[in-house]
């Protein structure tokens, strides 16, 4: 046994200190109330879209012929085909939600400002990433939704000033929806952004490593309690009760509420009620209620002002002597998200 | 970069230069040595520079070369002059829906007397705003797009929603009359690969029955609300 750890040691010379060191930083005691986990949560559910996604991708053929069909016999004829996509759509929509949710935590608390002004910025890419592997991810099913949601989404590219007409190019492999489209679609859905997240999110630790999680008081705090308790085990334990509630919660959705199968993407028929995954109601009634122009720049504008918000912030506190100004922006900018998120839910058109 | 460069190749050229016996009488002849430094920072700078001209212009050919495939060969969308109908048998006033190879329905209507292209029109389905297909609604006199809410008059002007705002119209299909018979310039494939095949360029016998009104699509713009 001690010539098993020898060898060990040997070739892997981390000792048990340094690995308890690397691996049992001090958690603030404010992560004891689970609201406060939820940054754990899509990176969780990030490892579920891996290893579903690779089991889908065995079956799932990127080409315009062929990508309805293939969705269709994992939906329908693959064994238990029909559970993976479910979870790997639902996996999906939780994991969006507990970016945006995880977001506003870190929003309402503070918790980007200085020296944590970068890894916002880094959430921010997060965002992103997670809202555009999303976007592509129900463009591969090649259903109506799919199609005309890819060709939308292209001229909205194509509204962007100066780069615009390369990036819906780029994106559509051609000047239009074409034969090259889905591969494409496949590539930046099953690749690039997942190696951009699984990057961003090793940076996205390594700066919470290095500054340690902000720390908040809450008023009901007992005095005297220690002010930080181990990573591992007690931490630890509690992230794997969220895991093990996820799955329960996603094997509950994917069963109750299965991924369907929409229409086949008929590029000459527009279906008379189109409309996105929920997290994009938000800009598809944007667009309606504005001109092309004004929606895309004013969009730009405010992903811009969130990219750059930790900045903005030291600026109107300084221009306001509130403390608190971000918080009433926050309010009203999560009002405006709920409304037209609503807005759009109701309506037809 | 270049100075990194300079750097490592000087240190280099240092290092193989060095030799006891002949450090000696370098400093001895000192006016040697400066001609040998001065020989050893020429080539140490030229060396370096040589090296970095070829990483830029082998990484710089190869990222080139990379950025122009991510553009596909031929990605235009083919596009060719179809037979519609004989201008001489069209009253004016009246409209027929055309089928284009790519399975597209095209509206083309006749407003005017002479024979000439410009007294007709034919309407692309494309809403200008984000592309999505609009479609007539005969008890609202309107072709509306169900994406973004914009919708036209029969005349394809935007009269509500994003392209109202932006003053956006639907865009018309080019139109040409050779010989007495109206052509129109129609997509030839659809990406769903189940469009009918594409007929061949200016061969009216050709393309007889996707013409005629008969060959319409059902789904499309109510037939003769145009006219």
């Amino acid at each position: 046994m001690t010539r098993l750890a020898d060898w060990i040691n040997e070739r892997i010379p981390v000792s048990g200190e340094q690995l308890r060191e690397l691996t049992n930083e001090p958690v603030p005691n404010h992560l004891r109330r689970w609201w406060f986990c939820l940054g754990g949560t899509p990176a969780y559910l990030f490892v579920v879209q891996i290893f579903t996604g690779i089991l889908l991708a065995l079956y799932y053929q990127p080409a315009p012929a062929s990508a309805y069909e293939s969705v269709r016999y994992i939906t329908e004829e693959a064994a238990f085909g029909w559970y993976l996509r479910s979870m790997h759509k639902w996996a999906a929509t939780l994991m969006i939600a507990a970016v945006i949710l995880h977001q506003m935590r870190v929003y309402f608390t503070a918790a980007y400002r200085r020296p944590r002004e970068l890894n916002w910025v880094i959430g921010m890419a997060l965002l992103m990433c997670t809202l555009l592997t999303g976007f592509t991810g129900y463009s591969l099913v090649f259903e109506q939704l799919s199609y005309w949601g890819a060709t939308v989404a292209a001229n909205i590219s194509d509204a962007v000033p100066v780069v615009g007409g390369t990036l819906k190019t780029l994106l559509l492999g051609g000047a239009e929806y074409n034969e090259h489209t889905l591969s494409r679609f496949f590539i930046i859905h099953a690749a690039i952004l997942p190696t951009t997240i699984t990057l961003l999110v090793i940076v996205h630790i390594a700066f919470i490593r290095m500054h340690g999680v902000t720390e908040l008081r809450f008023d009901d705090d007992p005095p005297n309690e220690p002010r930080h308790f181990n990573f591992f085990p007690d931490h630890i334990t509690t992230e794997l009760l969220i895991g093990l509630l996820l799955m329960v919660v996603l094997s509950a959705l994917a069963t109750i509420l299965p991924a369907t199968l929409g229409a086949k993407a008929d590029p000459l028929t527009t279906p008379e009620i189109i409309k996105p995954e929920w997290y994009f109601y938000v800009s598809f009634r944007w667009l309606k209620l504005f001109s092309l122009t004004f929606a895309v720049l004013s969009t730009g504008f405010i992903l811009g002002a969130m990219f750059l918000w930790p900045w903005i912030d030291v600026g109107l506190r300084k221009l306001t002597g509130n403390e608190d100004i971000s918080v009433w922006i926050g309010v009203g900018g999560t009002l405006l998200l709920i409304g037209l998120t609503v807005w759009e839910a109701v309506v037809t058109h | 970069m270049v100075f990194s460069f300079v750097s490592i190749a000087r240190f280099g050229l240092m290092n193989s230069g060095q030799d006891p016996t002949s450090q000696n009488s370098a400093e001895q002849d000192s006016a040697a040595s400066s001609s040998d430094d001065h020989r050893r920072s020429f080539i140490a700078t030229g060396s370096a520079i040589a090296m970095t001209t070829g990483l830029v212009a082998s990484y710089g050919t190869f990222a080139s070369m990379a950025g122009r495939f991510l553009f596909p060969a031929g990605g235009q969308r083919s596009v060719g002059w179809q037979f519609v109908a004989a201008v001489a048998s069209w009253q004016p006033g009246k409209s027929l829906e055309y089928t284009a190879p790519s399975g597209a329905t095209v509206v083309i209507a006749r407003h005017g007397e002479a024979d000439e292209a410009e007294a007709f029109i034919a309407l692309s389905s494309v809403c200008p705003h984000l592309g999505c297909r609009v479609h007539w609604e005969s008890q609202n006199d309107r072709f509306f797009c169900p994406c973004h809410n914009g919708a036209f008059d029969r005349q394809g002007v935007a009269t509500q929603g994003p392209p109202a705002k932006a003053g956006q119209s639907l865009k018309a299909y080019p139109l040409k009359i050779e010989a007495g018979l109206l052509y129109v310039e129609a997509p030839l494939h659809s990406v769903g690969g189940d469009a009918p095949a594409a007929v061949a360029q200016n061969d009216p016998s050709a393309q007889n029955d996707s013409s005629a009104p008969d060959a319409v699509q059902a789904d499309a713009v109510e037939k003769g609300r145009l006219s």
